[in-house]
């Protein structure tokens, strides 16, 4: 399934977001870095038709998705946001359901099949034995977890994961990471993430994209761009990149 | 086991489901005329077949039959559209605080209804008025805050400004009407199923029917709704769509409640509450255990209204006396996340 | 230069300091009572009220209070007058056309026009006991004595008022020539119905006030006239309201003989109508109902007219009794009536047309 961005806009009050030409590898992660404001989150939220582009394309397989209605997008493009506001307490199990909401007519109800796809996701990420507990008795990094099984209950080929490990502790920020990885791996996804921390990116992504001031600075693979003057152009200070044992360290 | 309670909880389920129809049976034998269970059960069979007992007095059949029985069909009726429309709106609103009320139907069928008794007089029924202008009011809010996109504070403070406004012409109509043509006003503004008959119920009963098997059906639908527009449009919702839809379902039950029975309050705020206490927040349950509590929560006020004394107490004053304490005592139990 | 012992100077203190302390009492007592100097009216609310003995300037806010200046011949002395009178009475622009120049302080809502009732700089302000609170809010914020009165359906109540407000403007001779007029009416009709055993009281329900739930918990002319108002004496809706509600099944459980519903609405304004209860299958087998004894009477408008509450319960008496009222001419007697009160002719034939009466009965 490839992704190919083609002139996609979006403007909002002083800021304005241009992407002239990207394309995304099938079931390959691509991470998207750069300093805050750069415009990560609303390239990924214009991407997943969660924020509308003023303009612009987006090809999945030769297709224009861009005028597609929310619920066929839906199949072809999950997303899973940063943080939820838990209002009302569910339970993990009727949390996950809701990711099959494209799959549902208005009137009716989850069928079988839409609680076997709700139970497979969250098996996969681990978190079977949470079925039967409220969102609010979980840790921040269990909520994570159980945000992506949403989206991966939504078995969209493309998904797209707004900063997954801000706010974790390094052994779910890893756990997080390594479960986008069996994503891409196992079920073939084509993984879009934005992430602040540059060593996970580099660690992790299969390719990466730099952002800044609304626009596309370099995209490529990380053994061919992660590079210090690089570095030095986007976020506007020296750093200094380390090898160790084939893993690439950020020193500022 | 996605989507299903214990063992446990599926007793009480039944038990409240079945609630209103117990209820029900029970309240047909309240009131201040004195019925004998004996005399009530001869009373319903008479009704099947006349010759069978011809020792029941016509005021037995004639209590029975137009008295009690629409009253407490409007009681059901009442608490099932309340409570329904607060728990959908709920989830719309992503908050358990609010009510039926919200988009300012309250104020529009208010006003409408005075503007009808003042100047249509005795020629049109209040509750045309009523109906109409409940609706005025909510596509005024509506239209106002932008067919509810996005920002519902901005929906919620339209909705305010429109019940302002509403008030502000209700007491402008005040102004010209003589007070005894609104004495009829004032007592239905206070929320009362005494006067229930056959002719009120033909219309509003149809309508509550509809509007609440659309937000049954629409009950787990509710679920992706309650989360933030962005998520609901990432998860394939039609996030305009389906929100309007649930704001005309809503509006038409309450509107149609609201016209015959003028103001009760509170019901649509405190049954969610409790129903997502019991059960969780699932609105496939909410819903319809918020239909049963709801018409139960009614049926036992009105039960007290109508075994204590001759007098009426209308049952939006019993409401609130009753709602605002356990609003408060939950206020103070409440922690970050609501039920 | 004198050796004082403690003791001493402490019974010569005492005693003697303890005057002065007194006598600062017994004036700031006397000053903080200073408002009454007669002990003051009790109102219907059972606020003690510091009415002034003579009163040049009246502004009445109680339709009652104002027919019954005019009945005194003391129209001059209104000052102001409420939205009621003006806009809503049948006969106030016949039996006091002068009012028309008067101005209206107080509007639907019962706000009050508290500059306006400055600039009138009334002595006394009359209001209905149903304001509750504001009478005491009006008399705080201007300072002028406000009464709250009203005859809550009773006829030793009304006559009370005429007295006080004949007091209240020195004529106290019409006021008594009127009180022992409406007393001589009244014997008329309660020797004219005679002593009745209260089997032989008709059982009559009042559905007033627009509502069929609504009920008067007082109405004096119904007994009069020889009748049982079966709501006599339930508790009122609040303090200071004549009626109270009661739900369908307890008019059911009464069986009233007689029902009367509130005629003073204007006939397109009733909400409730004779046909509407006649007609109405709850109420089918209700004694009144199936005896078609259901009747308009006039009822209150905004508490009572002297003279139409007179009429009025010669009406009812007819209604109740009509074998000992079969040679009443009601329109006749009613003109008497209202030209003894307000000394003008036809009056009541003009509240009959107003109301259609000619639809009412056929006596």
């Amino acid at each position: 399934m490839s992704v190919r961005v083609v002139n996609l806009s979006f403007s909002y009050k002083n800021f304005t977001l241009k992407v002239e030409a990207l394309k995304f590898e099938s079931a390959k992660i691509t991470a998207i870095v750069g300093p805050n404001g750069a415009g990560k989150t609303t390239f990924l939220k214009c991407i997943g038709a969660v924020l509308p582009a003023s303009k612009g394309s987006l090809f999945i397989d030769g297709r224009d998705i861009m005028s597609l209605r929310s619920q066929e997008r839906a199949r072809l493009i999950g997303y899973v946001p940063q943080e939820h506001d838990t209002v009302f307490n569910y339970q993990v199990a009727d949390f996950v359901l809701m990711g099959r909401a494209a799959y549902i007519s208005p009137f009716a109800l989850p069928s079988q099949e839409d609680i076997k796809a709700a139970e497979e996701a969250l098996e996969f990420v681990g978190l079977s034995e949470y079925t039967g507990r409220s969102i609010s008795e979980l840790s921040s990094g269990e909520r994570r977890l159980v945000l992506i099984a949403r989206a991966l209950a939504q078995k969209s080929a493309i998904l797209l994961m707004d900063e997954p490990t801000t706010f974790l502790d390094p052994k779910h920020e890893t756990e997080v990471l390594q479960l986008v990885r069996k994503l891409a791996i196992e079920k073939q996804k084509t993984i879009l993430v934005t992430l602040h921390s540059l060593e996970m990116a580099v660690q992790y992504a299969d390719s990466m994209v730099f952002m800044k001031n609304g626009e596309v600075v370099a995209s490529g693979r990380p053994d061919e761009i992660f590079q210090e003057p690089l570095l030095e152009s986007v976020y506007g200070m020296r750093m200094k990149i380390l090898d160790w044992n084939g893993r690439k360290l950020v020193l500022r | 086991m996605i989507g299903q309670a214990s063992k446990r909880g599926k007793a009480w389920r039944v038990f409240f489901l079945a609630l209103p129809l117990l209820l029900f049976l029970i309240s047909l034998s309240i009131g201040s005329y004195a019925i004998s269970p004996g005399g009530l059960y001869k009373t319903v069979i008479s009704l099947f077949s006349p010759s069978s007992h011809p020792e029941v007095p016509d005021a037995y059949r004639d209590i029975l039959l137009r008295i009690r029985l629409p009253r407490l069909l409007l009681a059901v009726a009442i608490g099932a559209a309340l409570s329904v429309s607060g728990a959908s709106l709920q989830a719309l609103f992503k908050n358990p605080l609010v009510n039926e009320y919200i988009l300012g139907i309250s104020s529009g069928a208010a006003f409408g209804a005075a503007l009808s008794l003042v100047f249509l007089g005795r020629a049109f029924p209040p509750q045309i008025g009523a109906f109409v202008f409940a609706f005025v009011a909510v596509g005024v809010v509506l239209l106002i805050s932008g067919q509810a996109e996005s920002h519902f504070i901005s929906l919620l403070l339209t909705g305010i400004i429109v019940t302002a406004f509403f008030s502000a012409l209700l007491s402008l109509v005040e102004f010209f009407a003589s007070p005894y043509v609104l004495q009829a006003l004032f007592f239905w503004l206070m929320g009362s199923l005494s006067l229930a008959s056959w002719k009120d119920l033909a219309i509003s009963l149809p309508l509550i029917a509809v509007g609440l098997i659309l937000l049954f059906l629409l009950r787990w639908r509710l679920n992706v709704l309650s989360m933030s527009d962005e998520e609901a449009r990432s998860l394939g919702v039609n996030v305009r769509r389906e929100k309007m839809l649930v704001i005309a379902a809503t509006t038409l039950i309450t509107a149609a409640g609201t016209s015959i029975v003028g103001i009760i309050g509170w019901v649509g705020f405190i049954v969610p509450h409790f129903v997502r206490l019991m059960f969780g927040a699932d609105n496939r349950l909410v819903i319809p255990m918020s239909a049963a509590m709801g018409a139960s929560i009614m049926l036992v006020a009105d039960d007290i209204i109508r075994g204590v004394s001759a007098l009426e107490i209308p049952i939006g004053i019993f409401t609130s006396l009753v709602g605002i304490p356990i609003f408060l005592a939950l206020l103070k139990k409440t922690k970050k996340v609501w039920l | 230069m004198n050796e004082i012992r403690p003791s001493s100077l402490r019974n010569a203190v005492v005693p003697w300091g303890i005057v002065p302390i007194l006598l600062l009492a017994a004036a700031v007592f006397s000053w903080a009572a200073r408002p009454g100097q007669k002990p003051g009216l009790r109102d219907t609310l059972g606020r003690n009220v510091a009415i002034p003995p003579r009163a040049e300037r009246i502004l009445s806010l109680q339709p009652e209070i104002t027919r019954i200046l005019i009945a005194l011949g003391a129209g001059e002395r209104l000052v102001g007058l409420d939205y009621f009178v003006k806009r809503n009475d049948h006969l106030f622009k016949i039996i006091f056309p002068e009012g028309a120049q008067l101005p209206v302080v107080s509007q639907p809502d019962e706000s009050l026009n508290r500059e306006l009732v400055v600039r009138l700089d009334p002595d006394v302000i009359f209001c209905s006991p149903t304001e509750q609170q504001v009478p005491d809010s009006i008399e705080r914020s201007l300072g002028i004595p406000v009464a709250a009165v009203a005859s809550m359906g009773r006829f030793d109540k009304l006559l009370e008022e005429i007295e006080l407000v004949g007091a209240l403007t020195g004529l106290e001779e019409r006021a008594g020539e009127l009180v022992r007029y409406f007393r001589r009416k009244v014997r008329f009709i309660t020797d004219s119905v005679g002593p009745l055993p209260e089997e032989e009281k008709p059982v009559v329900y009042l559905a007033f006030w627009s509502s069929l739930v609504r009920t008067p918990v007082f109405y004096e002319p119904v007994d009069t006239a020889g009748g049982r108002n079966i709501a006599e004496n339930l508790l009122p809706s609040f303090s200071g309201a004549i009626g109270t509600i009661v739900n369908l099944e307890q008019i059911l459980k009464w069986d009233p003989e007689i029902i009367l519903i509130h005629g003073n609405y204007l006939p397109g304004e009733r909400q409730v109508t004779v046909e509407g209860v006649s007609s109405d299958a709850r109420l089918r087998s209700v004694r009144a109902v199936r005896s078609k004894k259901v009747y308009y009477t006039f009822g209150f408008w905004y508490w009572w007219d002297p003279a139409g509450v007179l009429a009025e319960t010669l009406y009812l008496a007819r209604l109740f009794h009509p074998e000992k009222f079969g040679r009443l001419d009601l329109e006749k007697e009613g003109n008497a009536i209202f030209e003894t009160f307000y000394r003008k002719k036809n009056i009541f034939s003009t509240l009959l047309k107003t109301l259609d009466f000619d639809d009412w009965t056929s006596l």
